[in-house]
């Protein structure tokens, strides 16, 4: 064989050809794969390498401002200084804890744990700066400064603070902030650790008041540290440098601090309720009271366990905004009865109907508040005396379907402003008790329906609503919070002002005069000399035209209701007094609601009356206008 | 001492590609960031120079004397790499480096040239021209099981691979039984997956199933592969150019001037270096199979194949792991990446090549 003569020369070169060949294939195989990253796959990965080293810092927008109607702040941000101490830079323990000790206010105890937390071994703990204080007031930061130049290792963090000049007045409406939920960053987008609106006008208009977040990225190395090297001058231009942040606007409310205030201070006595007092010609909200109140600057991000638990154990309900929540509206509702009624024809007001204590409907008795009765009494005498049976007769004639079409045009049954979770209340029908009443719809609702019980509810915002109706003749205005909103257009400060008109949602179908004849009512049911229930809301300055309302929570035997005084507070009735002043050109439309405040004539009137005489005194005079007597309806919008 | 004709003993195009793959290391390597020392372009120079000497010396010894040689050579590595094991320098937690009070040797790069001498002289010793059976076999896999075993202890993978990749390139110049080719390739089928359960670490099964799995773990295992690929890929046709590497300069990419040299390479000088540099491997890679081809002997001709095969995987495995085609195993680039032990171990087998190219006219 030649392969063993010449030591398989032949076979061993042709095997040696094989394995260059296998070489190059293999070499080919390589500069396709080298070339098809290059090329082919270049863009992606040149994505994720400027993933690498592109981080991106957040530009906060600063949260716009909210003033009163008259530019009073009512909530802003300032500086606030939080305190950081980085084991490793201090100088000298020993020497920093005791400077420390009058800015933290330092205990033994205390103290014994600062230098614990500053004599760590951890690396990490020593690199890391840790928070030992938060919103340090002028004269403590100085003295944190100064401890932190002599030994080392202070420094401070300056963060914006919102803060409510006005403190606990307006908490309601005005709302505070706090830091989002995780369903919130997924779902609406928001940035974990930046505050939000959580309650009241903070919330409401959150999206206008927080603007929109800006951002600076800058190219880093692999540990996150800042790069300047010359690879990353040359990264940064793929990286784009700037984006600013878009303030929040400034937003104007209709409120005046100083209603709101004297509102306020007209409940005292009081523990819980609401009061709204609304522009009838606008419908702009003036003051949005509710009790009792609580303080927004503790609630937004500084609250403390106490501060929580004083509030969670406040069995009055602090956190809850009762100007729009509903209740029972009692007697108040009767307005919409008598209007109902005279539209549909089954009433003359002018002709007296007898009025009994008690009037039998079925198998049941439906009593006055009045047990001796009212004897025969036309219109004027059934609104001033709030005679009951008047009343259930007129329901028994309509039904509670025909009752509760008028019960919408007033805008009961509406959601006014979607503020603080509101309630839009119940305007009960005929269906709406077979769904929900436990015996299904019985015709004695009708009755119960037209005197503001059974199953309706209205808050004290859709009160007023209905009451400025009443007053500007017929217009049913939407409650307006917001006067003014102020964009800033370019971070040089040049502002854009959008201002808001009031918003006519409808206007109440009825004649007229009939609407005026219901308003003639009111004012006889607060200046009647002999029968108003609501005389403890009469003013010497001029005429207000309203009614009281005394709602009945509980149904309890009738001889049961002398000794109220001994009813649990939850079992007691609410009190309620909804007014318009001056009754010939009406400026003012006040609902004042008494969770559980009893009478409506003699809580409630009295709270309206000095709203109405100290808005009279403080704020505008309005019961000096020349306006005309019972001006023509006609002339009104 | 024999001696040819004057300038035709050396091995020009040989000599001119290494020489340029070396200037371009030392281009490469200057300016290098991150974690490698200030300098290691000079520190790379200097074992170019004793690179240079050792190849020198490689390529005047007699062609017989190095044939004598060769069994104590080989002894001397299974020795060292015996010492690796009792007292070398752990790193990583692997034991692969001696520690000579100021600069480290990793006996495992030289193992391979004392196998390649090993098995080139015993093929020559006993030919068998109508083929090895398994029996023929059985002393050829003792003189490469007993490296691989002890570099497996330290453990290293990459190098245990590299020294039977090598062997198996030698063995493929040579004539198998039919039934032994096929008993081979059975024995290797059944072999693997028992390597799988009983031999692999856990770390080293990750890496490979990172690479089998695509890129699922971007910060465990795979995250060197992965890193190495977005340099490699975003340097592009050009490159993002010299020193402006955001990967590796930015500290992305560690290792960038040993182990991922190349990623360096690609990300800076572009497709178009990266590609210039797999041309000059391929041509040394081919001129020492020439020289293979040409040798007078059976001996010289294994021993530059063997050679040749070293260059060869070496250049796979590290450029297949830079462009995240094949495990991250630690295998150095030949002549580019830094390091004594490489530059060293390549110099030494390129100076037995010249030494076999200036012999073959030699009887």
């Amino acid at each position: 064989m030649p392969d063993y003569l010449s030591p398989g020369q032949d076979a061993h070169h042709r095997r040696l050809a094989r394995f260059a060949l296998c070489v190059t294939l293999v070499f080919g195989a390589l500069v396709a794969r080298l070339g098809y990253l290059q090329t082919a796959r270049h863009d992606e990965l040149s994505a994720v390498a400027a993933d690498n080293y592109t981080k991106e810092e957040r530009l906060y927008a600063e949260r716009g401002t909210i003033y009163d109607r008259h530019g009073r702040v009512l909530a802003t941000n300032r500086p606030a200084f939080d305190l950081f101490v980085t084991p490793r830079d201090v100088r000298d323990v020993g020497a920093l804890v005791e400077a420390l000790t009058p800015v933290l206010d330092l205990d033994k105890l205390g103290q014994i744990e600062l230098r614990e937390l500053l004599d760590t071994r951890e690396p990490y703990a020593r690199r890391t700066p840790t928070r030992v204080a938060r919103d340090l007031d002028k004269e403590r930061v100085t003295l944190a400064e100064a401890a932190g130049e002599r030994f080392g290792g202070v420094s401070l963090e300056v963060k914006r603070q919102r803060t409510y000049p006005q403190g606990s007045l307006g908490a309601h409406v005005v709302g505070y902030l706090g830091y989002p939920s995780a369903q919130d960053v997924r779902e609406r987008g928001l940035v974990s650790g930046e505050m939000v609106g959580r309650f009241g006008v903070e919330r409401l208009y959150d999206g206008a008041l927080r603007g929109a977040h800006g951002y600076q990225r800058f190219v880093v190395d692999t540990h996150g540290r800042r790069a300047t090297a010359p690879w990353a001058a040359q990264a940064s231009q793929r990286v784009g440098a700037l984006h600013e942040p878009t303030p929040g606007a400034d937003l104007r409310l209709t409120i005046d601090a100083r209603v709101q205030e004297i509102a306020y201070n007209a409940m005292e006595g009081y523990e819980s309720g609401a009061v709204v007092v609304m522009d009838p010609l606008t419908g702009e909200l003036l003051a949005l009271v509710s009790k009792p109140t609580f303080d927004p600057n503790i609630w937004s991000g500084r609250l403390t366990a106490a501060a929580k638990r004083e509030v969670d154990e406040n069995p009055y309900n602090p956190l809850l905004d009762k100007s729009v929540k509903s209740y029972f509206p009692g007697s108040l509702y009767k307005i919409v009865t008598a209007v109902a009624a005279m539209e549909e024809g089954v009433l003359d007001p002018e002709q007296p109907i007898d009025s009994p204590g008690a009037y039998e409907y079925g198998n049941r008795v439906f009593h006055c508040h009045k047990r001796s009765g009212h004897g025969r009494v036309d219109l004027n005498g059934a609104m001033a005396a709030s005679a009951d049976v008047y009343f259930y007769k007129l329901g028994e004639k309509m039904g509670i379907d025909t009752l509760a079409l008028y019960g919408k045009q007033f805008g009961f049954g509406e959601l006014m402003l979607g503020l603080n979770g509101e309630s839009s209340g119940v305007v009960p029908t005929r269906s709406y008790h077979e769904r929900h009443s436990p015996g299904g719809f019985q015709h004695g609702l009708s009755l119960s329906s037209a005197i503001g019980q059974g199953a309706v509810r209205t808050s004290p915002l859709q009160m007023a609503v209905a009451f400025s109706a009443l007053a500007n003749h017929g217009v049913v205005y939407r409650p307006q919070l917001l006067l003014e909103t102020r964009q800033l257009e370019t971070p040089q400060g040049e502002a854009r002002a959008q201002t808001h008109d009031p918003e006519v949602m409808w206007r109440l179908p009825s004649a007229p005069p009939h609407i005026h004849r219901v308003r003639r009512a009111l004012e006889r049911a607060v200046n009647d000399p002999k029968l108003a229930t609501g005389y403890r809301a009469a003013v010497p300055m001029g005429r207000v035209a309203g009614k009281t309302g005394t709602a009945q929570v509980k149904s309890l035997a009738r001889g049961a209701r002398d000794g109220q005084g001994e009813l649990r507070w939850e079992h007691q009735d609410h009190a309620w007094f909804a007014a318009f002043a001056p009754y010939e050109a009406p400026r003012l439309t006040v609902v004042v609601f008494l969770e559980h405040g009893g009478s409506g004539g003699k809580e409630a009137a009295p709270v309206a009356r000095k709203i109405f005489e100290a808005f009279h005194q403080e704020i505008e005079p309005i019961f000096d206008a020349q306006s005309p007597l019972d001006l023509p309806y006609a002339r009104l919008p | 001492m024999k001696r040819g004709a004057g300038m035709s003993r050396a091995h020009w195009a040989l000599l001119l590609v290494a020489l340029s793959l070396c200037a371009l290391s030392v281009c490469i390597l200057q300016g290098t960031t991150g974690s490698a020392p200030p300098g290691v372009e000079r520190a790379q120079l200097r074992w170019f120079g004793v690179g240079a000497l050792v190849a020198l010396v490689a390529s005047q010894v007699e062609y017989h004397t190095l044939k004598r040689l060769t069994p104590a050579f080989y002894v001397a590595n299974l020795g060292a790499l015996a010492l690796v094991l009792l007292i070398g320098k752990r790193v990583n937690g692997s034991q692969r480096w001696l520690d000579f009070g100021g600069f480290t040797v990793q006996p495992s790069e030289l193992a391979k040239v004392g196998l390649v001498l090993a098995l080139a002289s015993w093929i020559e010793a006993t030919p068998r021209p109508r083929g090895y059976t398994f029996t023929d076999l059985v002393p050829i896999a003792v003189l490469l099981g007993l490296p691989m075993f002890l570099v497996f202890q330290e453990p290293d993978l990459g190098h245990t691979l590299m020294l039977f990749f090598i062997g198996a390139s030698m063995m493929s110049a040579e004539r198998l039984r039919r039934k032994t080719a096929v008993g081979g390739m059975i024995l290797g089928l059944v072999g693997m997956p028992l390597a799988w359960l009983f031999v692999l670490k856990r770390y080293q099964k990750e890496r490979i199933l990172t690479l089998i799995d695509g890129q699922v773990d971007h910060l465990g295992a795979g995250w060197h592969s992965r890193q190495s690929e977005v340099a490699v890929g975003s340097g592009g046709l050009l490159g993002k150019g010299h020193g402006l590497g955001s990967q590796v300069a930015g500290g992305f990419l560690p290792e960038n001037h040993t182990d991922f040299v190349f990623a360096k390479l690609a990300e800076e000088w572009g497709l178009l270096g990266a590609a210039l540099t797999l041309a000059l491997y391929l041509a040394l890679i081919l001129s020492i199979l020439y020289t293979a081809y040409t040798a007078r002997d059976r001996f010289g001709s294994l021993l530059c194949l063997g050679v040749a095969a070293m260059v060869f995987w070496h250049v796979v495995m590290n450029v297949g792991m830079v462009l995240n085609m094949l495990p991250v195993k630690g295998v150095t680039l030949p002549l580019m990446s830094y390091g004594g032990s490489s530059v060293v171990t390549t110099c030494l087998g390129l100076g037995l090549v010249l030494n076999v190219h200036a012999q073959r006219h030699v009887f």
